[in-house]
């Protein structure tokens, strides 16, 4: 059936809303499913920042939310702390920006900005849906059993979580952990294969692959990322589940419990950590490079100014997906490998810093001399660059490894990464949410909300992750449920405090962007057809949704996406539908 | 039960407030029109464009505040062994050039956000690309990061291969503490495994008495678990506890059979004077460390149970601690623990350290006391609940302070395989002839 055809048939209620086919809906379900996952995954970080910056403090609130299993009198229970890390690391890096924020904008945007009638394949979009939900639920839902969710550490590093006896999150827990985590590789291949076959077959006529915004571009890499990097974690997790229920040996070797020691032998828990690195550092891409990539259209549109070095932002996005692979040792210079694969990983794993500050560069400059709107989507874009460029220069002395050996596993590690991977995406996140608000829901936020929410939000992060750094330069480990054991520690009672309140009021902060995002749904005023006077596709489709996306024929391109305030024309914007003028040079 | 009430009113309150908001809300914006929430008014624009700046300054200000306050003492001082030097060393040539990039590239993009600020009569410079440009800031980068690899690789390389064979010591990472074992006079750590281990030999050690102390360990728990599965069964053959626990007997019955028969045929040679067991003869297992100051150590690292990340912050070294697996670090200490403690910065942050030791003391109601510096050996590796508490002091000493210590301890906290005294300090010193 052609779609000229389809979008006049009328839907129920289920076809429209649940079992949706139709990109534009899946990518709401998505958006929406992620808002509330990341909700949980943030509260559960407020929750033990509690205990971290008043060791001592009982908060009955916690006994109220966790039950008192987890925290008897308002104490937080050391087993119960280590959960709570555990399922935000987790909840935050799959749930929120993979799923979430690939899952969103890769849905939304793709066939919008290449100029198709929906995905290659409705029916894989609806089901990678649903098994992302199901895994949504049996994640959350590891948190209501007794014995608590898994617990091992978002890497869930066997032995540790391997054995009941290790810890009461290994099991129950972790066997949620485990199917959960199945079910979401699956759901995130079914979308990546989606998203390749979409962006390669059916770009519209003059859609050539350099004529592509950069936002198709970084969902484009992220796919081809997650579709080769997801199988190595599925069958690190299926080895996982088999040496936990089957009696296999694969991490596990010369192992002594309270019971004696255990059969298994010849394992290496090693070898986990290189198949698990070997998706873990590709995922800081995949959730990086949507991010980077709506960035780059953002910041394009309301600095009314052509990206800078736009072949250039697609080189480094490729020297970055490749180098993703080769890197993931450096994860792991301490487990005792040959200090020469250290060198090799080094030395990679630094490279990457070469298309990183071609980016970062790319984006000032695109800036310079340019009209920047200050939308709360461009200042979120401005966070980001900058949470980038803080958080990548400090990558630098952890690629190194002889720095390792005195930064490893510390706050150093947990200030970098969440300033470098966690804010920037999800301050790109929030970008593209304001940004791309009208094409999601045809509706319009508020401006002057998300402005408060920007500034409370970089404020309040900042805060939290700089300090960070230095907890890291005394040695603190990370991971610890408490700090006050080791006296060395105590000139950091304070600075802990300070995180905490930054940490808290950051959090508290979401509720503004919570109130407009689902005030704005139902509330907001209208959304314009191009509201941010923006050149791609997605722009020239109708404000209400139909399904195949226009009415009509598909707008052909003519011409790249940044083609803004070019000499010579009247307005500052030229969308790619219209035809090159006579003599007009193309970019 | 008072206060989940009071949360579950909360909540609804909340939302209920929520809701009214939304009313006002759109009470306001129909007041208004809807045409304000869609474009930014100029004002509105500068405003947000000077914010960038002030944040910019904020931001500055916050991180040299940071710097000045623990940026010059974090609380690590200066490294306290051999290679630990050339890690910081190392470390304050990146800063050098990461500060100021970090600082110069900020400034660009917020000074740059403020100035360009969107004005409707001015319009943006078409510029997409400058292959000069472009090449610069590939090149420039490049060149930094090859200085960095290069250096950083010479660090690496020192550190982990020219490592001098140094007084071999094991420590032994359990949930949730270690061991250490010395070992000794010939400098080779008896041979020790897994299979091995038990309440009274912790670490495994294997000789010829370690070996027939085990079987007879594992002789009595099979028969315990024999006695009590057949003390416990009715007449019909039924069981008188759970299946479930009978599994676990049964289970754990045939693994200590399984186990006594590896035992057999691939530990014990049956020869009681072979030499593999000679060399735990002299060995020593404490519960604290003691080095000599500028001796080299080789520290071998195991692991009973999960991985563990044996840290030692004042000597920058650590390596996992990985079941199944030796891994080893050198190091060499090079600060006494007695220099250290008199070191005026050290006493100063002490001092310092006491005083918000004790308010919280004070505040929990327990009794103070004066704390001092000590090195230290901690977990860095996530290993289940106590992982925050896995700590074991490290004493740093001149070598007559070592020997005195040896000998002293030699009652409570020695304890040598052979079961024959030792005299360690003196063997030694004629060891190294």
């Amino acid at each position: 059936m052609s779609h000229d055809t389809h979008h006049h048939h009328k839907e129920s209620f289920i076809t429209k809303y649940i079992f949706s086919q139709d990109h534009k809906m899946i990518a709401r379900q998505y958006l929406i499913t992620a808002i509330f996952m990341g909700a949980i995954g943030i509260a559960l970080s407020a929750l033990f920042r509690l205990k971290l910056g008043w060791p001592d403090d009982k908060f009955p609130i916690l006994e109220s939310i966790l039950g008192s299993d987890a925290a008897p009198d308002g104490l937080l229970d050391s087993n119960w702390y280590l959960g709570l890390v555990t399922l935000h690391g987790t909840i935050m890096v799959f749930f929120v920006l993979t799923g979430g924020l690939s899952g969103t904008f890769s849905n939304l945007l793709i066939p919008l900005q290449v100029g198709a009638r929906d995905m290659a394949s409705g029916l894989l979009n609806m089901i990678s849906y649903w098994l992302f939900f199901l895994s949504s639920v049996l994640m959350a839902a590891s948190l209501f059993i007794e014995t608590g969710p898994a617990m091992a550490g978002w890497t869930v590093y066997p032995p540790l979580s391997v054995l009941a006896e290790f810890q009461p999150g290994s099991g129950l827990g972790m066997t949620l952990w485990l199917l959960s985590m199945t079910v979401f590789i699956a759901s995130s291949l079914l979308g990546g294969i989606n998203y390749i076959v979409t962006i390669l077959n059916l770009r519209t006529k003059g859609m050539s692959m350099t004529r592509l915004p950069l936002t198709i571009w970084a969902f484009f890499i992220t796919a081809i990322l997650g579709v080769l990097s997801f199988p190595v974690l599925l069958s690190a997790a299926v080895l996982l589940l088999m040496d936990r229920s089957f009696g296999t040996s694969f991490y596990m070797s010369d192992i002594v419990t309270s019971s004696g020691a255990l059969d298994a032998t010849g394992g290496s828990p090693i070898l986990y950590e290189h198949l698990f690195w070997f998706l873990g550092h590709p995922e800081v891409y995949i959730i990086l490079l949507p991010a980077l990539g709506m960035t780059s259209e953002i910041i394009s549109t309301c600095s009314r100014k052509p990206i800078f070095g736009y072949r250039a932002m697609i080189g480094s996005m490729l020297a970055i997906g490749f180098l993703s692979f080769i890197v993931w040792g450096h994860h792991m210079f301490l487990t005792g490998m040959n200090p020469f694969l250290g060198g090799v990983f080094t030395f990679t794993t630094l490279l990457i810093a070469i298309p990183s500050a071609v980016k970062a560069f790319n984006f000032i400059t695109t800036i310079w001399k340019g009209n920047v709107m200050m939308t709360p989507a461009m200042m979120f874009c401005i966070g980001a660059v900058s949470t980038f460029i803080s958080g990548g220069v400090t990558g630098i002395i952890l690629a190194d490894s002889a720095l390792d050996i005195s930064q490893h596993d510390t706050y150093f590690v947990v200030g970098h990464f969440h300033i470098v991977m966690g804010m920037t995406a999800i301050l790109g996140m929030f970008a593209g949410i304001y940004h791309y608000f009208p094409k999601l829901f045809s509706k319009m936020m508020n401006i002057r909300m998300g402005m408060a929410h920007f500034w409370i939000t970089i404020v309040c992060g900042y805060g939290v992750f700089l300090p960070m750094h230095f907890l890291g330069e005394g040695g603190l480990p990370r991971r610890y449920y408490e700090n006050t054991n080791f006296p060395m520690f105590d000139h950091f009672l304070d600075l802990n405090i300070l995180i905490s309140i930054f940490a808290s009021v950051g959090v508290l902060a979401q509720v503004i962007f919570f109130f407009n995002f689902f005030y704005s749904v139902f509330r907001g005023p209208k959304a314009s057809q191009n509201p941010w006077n923006a050149n791609s596709l997605e722009w020239t489709t109708p404000v209400e949704h139909v399904h195949g996306n226009w009415i009509g024929e598909i707008p052909t391109v003519y011409r790249w996406p940044y083609d803004y305030s070019k000499p010579g024309k009247e307005k500052d914007f030229v969308p790619q539908n219209i035809p090159l003028d006579d003599n007009e040079e193309e970019h | 039960m008072e206060i989940k009430f009071i949360i579950i009113i909360t909540v609804a309150l909340f939302f209920i407030a929520l809701v009214q908001l939304m009313k006002i809300y759109d009470l306001a914006a129909k007041v208004r029109g809807e045409k304000s929430q869609e474009k930014l008014s100029r004002s509105e624009n500068l405003l947000m464009a000077n914010l960038m700046l002030v944040f910019m300054v904020a931001f500055f200000g916050f991180i040299i505040w940071l710097i000045s306050k623990y940026g010059s003492n974090s609380g690590l001082y200066q490294a306290a062994s051999a290679h630990g030097k050339d890690i910081d060393d190392l470390l304050m040539i990146n800063w050098y050039i990461i500060l100021p990039v970090f600082f110069i590239t900020n400034a660009l993009l917020f000074g740059f956000s403020w100035k360009y600020y969107y004005r409707e009569e001015r319009k943006a410079l078409y510029y997409p690309h400058n292959n000069k440009l472009e090449a610069v800031w590939t090149i420039v980068p490049a060149i930094a990061l090859a200085f960095i690899v290069i250096y950083g690789l010479m660090t690496w390389n020192k550190i982990m291969y020219n490592q001098e064979k140094g007084e071999v010591v094991e420590v032994y990472a359990y949930q949730f503490g270690w061991i250490v074992r010395y070992s000794g006079v010939d400098n080779i750590l008896g041979k020790a495994d897994y299979k091995m281990v038990s309440s009274s030999n912790p670490l495994g050690i294997i000789t010829s008495k370690t070996i027939q102390d085990t079987y007879v360990e594992i002789d009595q728990r099979v028969n315990d678990i024999d006695s009590i599965l057949s003390n416990n069964i009715n007449a019909d053959g039924e069981y008188l506890f759970p299946e479930k626990k009978v599994d676990k007997l049964q289970e754990e019955f045939d693994r200590l059979k399984r186990r006594k028969y590896r035992i057999e045929a691939s530990i014990d040679r049956k020869d009681n004077n072979s030499v593999a067991y000679e060399s735990s003869n002299d060995d020593i297992v404490v519960q604290e460390i003691h080095l000599v100051k500028d001796q080299p150590y080789t520290f071998k690292f195991r692991s009973k149970d999960v991985i563990h990340c044996p840290w030692f912050p004042h000597f920058r070294a650590q390596i996992n601690a990985v079941p199944g697996m030796e891994t080893s670090f050198a190091l060499t200490p090079t600060i006494t623990t007695k220099e250290m403690r008199a070191n005026p910065d050290v006493q100063k942050h002490w001092e310092n350290i006491n005083v918000i030791h004790n308010e919280r003391k004070r505040k929990i109601g327990e009794p103070e006391e004066r704390v001092l510096f000590d090195y230290v050996l901690m977990c860095n590796k996530i290993c289940g609940a106590g992982h925050s508490n896995m700590q074991l002091k490290v004493i740093v000493e001149t070598q007559e302070e070592f020997n005195q210590w040896i000998e002293n301890n030699g009652d409570k906290k020695r304890l040598t395989f052979s079961g024959q005294e030792v005299n360690w300090s003196k063997t030694k010193s004629q060891a190294s002839l």
